[in-house]
């Protein structure tokens, strides 16, 4: 079985400075995000939840030693207030919370969080465009992270990951799969509402480009971009700050005005990650 | 000249009649500031038509079209029903915006009907993308986003042709 931090029940979730965010803090701390279909990995990661046998552990503590004792404890004691007490979280309808650890290692967003980036505006309830989904390991991160009252369109050119892409959205009812050429956003104007965030990790050289072609279309006025830039896919002979001050500009150029950049580091190498707003109100000068 | 905007949805085509451009110009300073507000936009743009697709199967069908820039029978019926008529031998008196040069284009060829497609257009277009759910009275909040996902799902899954199995058919 592949579920659960090991290190046993002392495992408690907490909220992360970025709304729908979570940090689980057991043996080691870890990014997580509250699984909005329990009980299903997307691409073998590790969740961390509430298990019956670990529920056990803690009631042994109680002096319960199998479930007919749990029955028992529970019919004479605040149930809630003992699964408070050990971090526990269930949802209002009584299903236990789920939480799957987001790796930076494989997502760009995940090590954008992690290096410290300021907003990610991704956040429960918004809709969100999502360039260059791929399989949708990281997709199915921001479809936790928007919930179910948020939606996330998600764009692949591929069909070979294009597939994997729309299995996964299969289960998540808040993903809009979309296999098509994000330089082509006419192609699929039906397919998707105006937004308020704009995510792309395309990796081609004309990104910028592309990204200034879709919020022309999808953005809000005064919605947000975030975009990671792998400096070797845009320019692999100039210096990878060149590379960013080079699309920062082009960014600058289409009304995408830049407010923060991040590296990557230490899980990507020379990648960045720039935050900013579509055609920012002038007069806040 | 009166322009007209075509606007096609997950849920189907819509036609509106643009108001006041000669006020707003086109400056598109001023066009992008009237399309952000409800209450000045709800004055620019006003509904003269919507045609909501018969089935799953029909809005696939539209969509894929509409992405290839084609006009089917379906749309040429809606345009017929809800603009002007035109007298014979006469040039009509209004125009319609389009998202995409290819659609408008096509438009032309087959009804006579003159299309434009610039940035003018694509700002109001913007608008009406945006305050699409309260130009409709019948849609309900959540009933675009089911619409497109049914659509989006539909098309991706023909788009990717795949076999279910993940066995991958080898290129000979």
């Amino acid at each position: 079985r592949g579920g659960g931090m090991k290190g046993g029940s002392k495992v408690t979730v907490e909220p992360h400075r970025h709304e729908g965010v979570f940090i689980a803090k057991g043996k080691e701390d870890a990014l997580v995000t509250k699984n909005l279909v329990p009980g299903e990995a997307v691409y073998n990661e590790k969740r961390v939840s509430v298990q019956f046998d670990l529920m056990i552990e803690y009631f042994t503590l109680f002096s319960c030693t199998n479930r007919a004792h749990v029955n028992i404890y529970c019919a004479q004691y605040d149930v809630d207030e003992a699964c408070r007490l050990a971090g526990w979280q269930f949802n209002e309808d009584g299903t236990k919370v789920e939480y799957r650890v987001w790796n930076p290692f494989r997502s760009k967003l995940a090590a954008a969080i992690l290096g410290g980036v300021d907003n990610i505006h991704i956040k429960p309830g918004a809709k969100v465009l999502y360039l260059g989904a791929a399989s949708g390991t990281t997709v199915s991160h921001v479809s936790d992270v928007v919930g179910p009252t948020g939606v996330v369109y998600a764009v692949e050119f591929s069909h070979r990951s294009g597939r994997d892409l729309v299995n996964m959205a299969k289960k998540r009812t808040n993903i809009i799969p979309i296999i098509e050429d994000a330089r082509h956003p006419a192609k699929y104007r039906m397919l998707v509402g105006m937004v308020d965030v704009i995510f792309a990790d395309v990796a081609q050289p004309d990104q910028a480009r592309i990204v200034a072609l879709n919020a022309s279309y999808f953005l809000k006025t005064e919605g947000h971009f975030v975009i990671s830039i792998k400096a070797n896919c845009i320019d692999s002979t100039a210096s990878a700050e060149a590379v960013f001050a080079q699309e920062v500009k082009k960014l600058q150029a289409d009304q995408l005005k830049p407010k923060e950049q991040v590296t990557l580091e230490p899980f990507e190498r020379d990648h960045a990650c720039v935050v900013g707003e579509y055609r920012a109100s002038k007069k806040k000068k | 000249m009166t322009l007209y905007l075509l606007y096609e949805s997950a849920s189907g085509y819509a036609l509106f009649q643009a108001h006041g451009l000669d006020e707003i110009g086109q400056n598109t300073e001023a066009v992008r500031s009237s399309v952000t507000d409800i209450n000045r936009f709800g004055k620019v743009a006003k509904l003269v038509g919507f045609n909501p697709f018969d089935s799953a199967l029909d809005a696939l069908n539209q969509c894929n079209a509409v992405s290839e820039g084609q006009m089917t029978d379906e749309l040429r019926s809606f345009l017929d029903l809800s603009l002007p008529k035109v007298k014979e031998g006469k040039k009509p008196k209004f125009s319609v915006g389009v998202a995409e040069p290819k659609l408008g284009s096509h438009i032309y060829e087959v009804t006579k009907i003159p299309c434009q497609s610039n940035e003018f257009v694509l700002e109001l277009l913007r608008g009406v993308r945006l305050h699409f759910n309260t130009f409709i009275a019948n849609l309900k909040p959540g009933d675009l986003e089911k619409a497109q996902l049914g659509l989006g799902h539909s098309y991706s899954r023909a788009k990717v042709k795949f076999n279910v199995n993940r066995v991958d058919n080898m290129v000979i």
